[in-house]
């Protein structure tokens, strides 16, 4: 355990040597917040329900949307790829370290160092915009939100650690792949808008992948929009896509290591 | 155990796209791969005993490094057997991992914008080293390597050399029982080279560890390695004694002789080959087993006032490894 807590120690202390980086990371959060404020600011003009939600629900969604994306989006283990590409995988495998493990706490410290920034960032966008916006008072929804925000935690970090395998076999397109299916996830996930705005049947397909598990269902559930028994089945989903998603991603990782050649190093 | 490593008929292929220069290649590359199969390995064997330190000797490109990387347990062996401490490396099981280290003179794992201190204590915690002894091993490397008063200084700040001692200080934190150094002296100034080739007949002494170096740098090889492995195109071509490697590769011998009176080369590339001509000293290399003619005939022919037969020197075997000329002499 006092390995990954040391892994947690000096990824914090990584990120701190970063730190005009991280301002910009953190901005362009901001802006994202800010275009999505004033472009359903624009559309909610002269009307106050669309898409059957309500001015203050959407709003509400943005700003929960800050926190979420702050917990689930900022990440680490984006180097991966890189890693598997150019060689520098070499490093780890030669370590008595779990990769995963090591990632994950890396993606942790991340995380909190954003959280902290996000939340910040949240009330200070309140007290600006005042915009209206609903807090969850009901604990069951606020357990079960927090449960889901753990559950996407997992699900990201194995798609896109799938995503990252990739190079074993065409280190080519370490980027490519990554960025690919980070621009899927970024739209089917609920990140630039819910995604119940969707035709029913789309969203009901999409209800059974696991990307609306990223943003959009925990969101749903801060909201209180779901009934208890379809928070409960939208947790029992998300768990399931857990562990569909880590054996898949254990078998690519398994046989991309058969192939790997550690070039360059 | 009475054998650190064992090597079994090892054989290593990879699979390489080849691509056709130029855009349109590309294109075709991507509709329609082509593969070629590399045969980096095929069929070494080899095994090393408890403390012993190896030089591991071949041309680019030979397999020296893909040996050690399946050593280490990098590579998944495409067939054969390897044993290392008694385990199978491809498993990578923690207590096998604790007990090697695989240092490449390229190769950087300390952290690039902290000092190289956080990598250490990274490793501490990363190997479960106890705080005590990490902080002796510490000591005694850095002292060793003399990096006291660089290593609170952020990585990328350090010259390529400082970078490669502390590299090699990250890599021995855990004090290994087996050690695969690849080119450790790459990039290192003189003084420097010596002080990583002491610490590593020290710490080979010291610790019993078993070592295999490979290096294109002679005096490595020279100092360190009292037995050697000789490998090209991924077969061996000679494992035993330093000493036996003239014996076995050095066709010829050299005679240098003392002349009193000049001649034209011509006269005496009749004899042997000619490697040298300043008068009066003359070298002529000529094969081994004819080395006795040559010599009475030098002395019948020409007014000799000295003359002496000399082995092809170590280096020049070396040398001859390096170019890969050996297997086209045998």
């Amino acid at each position: 355990m006092n390995k990954y807590w040391q892994i947690f120690k000096i990824s914090l202390t990584q990120e701190l040597a970063y730190r005009l980086n991280f301002i910009m990371w953190r901005l362009r959060n901001i802006i994202q917040i800010l275009v999505f404020f004033f472009l359903w600011d624009a559309v909610f003009l002269g009307t106050n329900q669309i898409f059957g939600y309500t001015r203050i629900q959407i709003f509400t969604y943005a700003f929960v949307l800050i926190i979420v994306r702050a917990i689930i989006f900022s990440i680490r283990s984006n180097d991966i790829a890189g890693q598997v590409a150019n060689g520098e995988l070499t490093n780890m495998l030669l370590k008595p370290i779990n990769y995963f493990k090591y990632w994950i706490t890396r993606d942790f410290a991340y995380k909190f160092l954003n959280i902290i920034f996000g939340i910040v960032e949240v009330f200070g966008l309140i007290l600006i915009l005042k915009p209206n916006i609903f807090l969850q008072t009901n604990p069951f929804y606020f357990i079960a939100f927090i449960a889901s925000l753990i559950i996407a935690i997992f699900i990201y970090f194995i798609i896109l650690s799938i995503a990252s395998f990739v190079p074993f076999w065409v280190p080519e397109i370490a980027w490519g792949a990554q960025f690919l299916t980070l621009t899927i996830v970024e739209f089917l996930s609920g990140a630039s808008f819910p995604i119940d705005v969707f035709p029913n049947y789309i969203y009901q397909f999409l209800r059974f992948t696991p990307l609306p598990y990223l943003i959009f269902i925990p969101i749903k559930i801060y909201l209180g929009n779901f009934s208890y028994s379809l928070v409960f089945q939208s947790l029992v989903i998300g768990i399931i896509w857990v562990f569909i998603l880590w054996r898949i991603s254990n078998e690519v990782w398994k046989r991309g290591l058969k192939v790997y050649e550690g070039v360059g190093r | 155990m009475d054998k650190a490593i064992i090597v079994d008929h090892l054989v290593k292929n990879f699979e390489v796209n080849q691509k056709e220069p130029g855009l349109i290649g590309a294109f075709k590359s991507i509709l329609s791969p082509k593969k070629k199969q590399v045969h980096a390995l095929r069929g070494v064997s080899f095994t090393i005993q408890p403390g012993e330190l190896i030089g591991f000797i071949g041309p680019n490109g030979a397999g020296k490094t893909t040996t050690l990387k399946t050593l280490s347990g990098l590579l998944y062996p495409t067939s054969g057997f390897i044993e290392v401490l008694e385990y199978d490396p491809w498993e990578r099981k923690p207590e096998f991992l604790r007990s090697i280290s695989l240092v490449m003179g390229q190769k950087n794992q300390l952290w690039w914008d902290l000092p190289a201190r956080e990598t250490f204590e990274l490793n501490r915690a990363i190997y479960e080293i106890p705080k005590r002894e990490y902080e002796e091993s510490l000591n005694e490397l850095v002292s060793l390597l003399e990096v006291e008063k660089l290593i609170d200084t952020p990585v990328r700040k350090l010259s390529l050399g400082q970078r490669m001692k502390m590299e090699l200080i990250a890599a021995l934190i855990h004090k290994p029982k087996v050690l695969f150094l690849d080119e450790p002296t790459i990039g290192l100034d003189l003084i420097a080279q010596q002080k990583v080739r002491d610490f590593i007949f020290a710490y080979n002494r010291k610790y019993n560890a078993t070592i295999i170096l490979t290096s294109h740098n002679m005096d490595d090889l020279i100092d360190l390695a009292r037995r050697v492995i000789v490998i090209d195109e991924g077969k061996i071509l000679f494992d035993g004694a330093f000493e036996e490697l003239t014996n076995k590769f050095a066709k010829e011998k050299i005679i240098k002789a003392t002349l009193s009176k000049e001649y034209p080369v011509e006269d005496f590339e009749k004899i042997g080959k000619v490697k040298k001509l300043a008068f009066p000293q003359v070298t002529i290399s000529v094969p081994r087993s004819a080395t006795a003619v040559a010599a009475a005939e030098l002395l019948q022919n020409f007014p000799v006032e000295d003359l002496t037969i000399e082995e092809v020197s170590i280096e020049e075997v070396i040398r001859k490894v390096f170019k890969g000329e050996l297997h086209k002499n045998r």
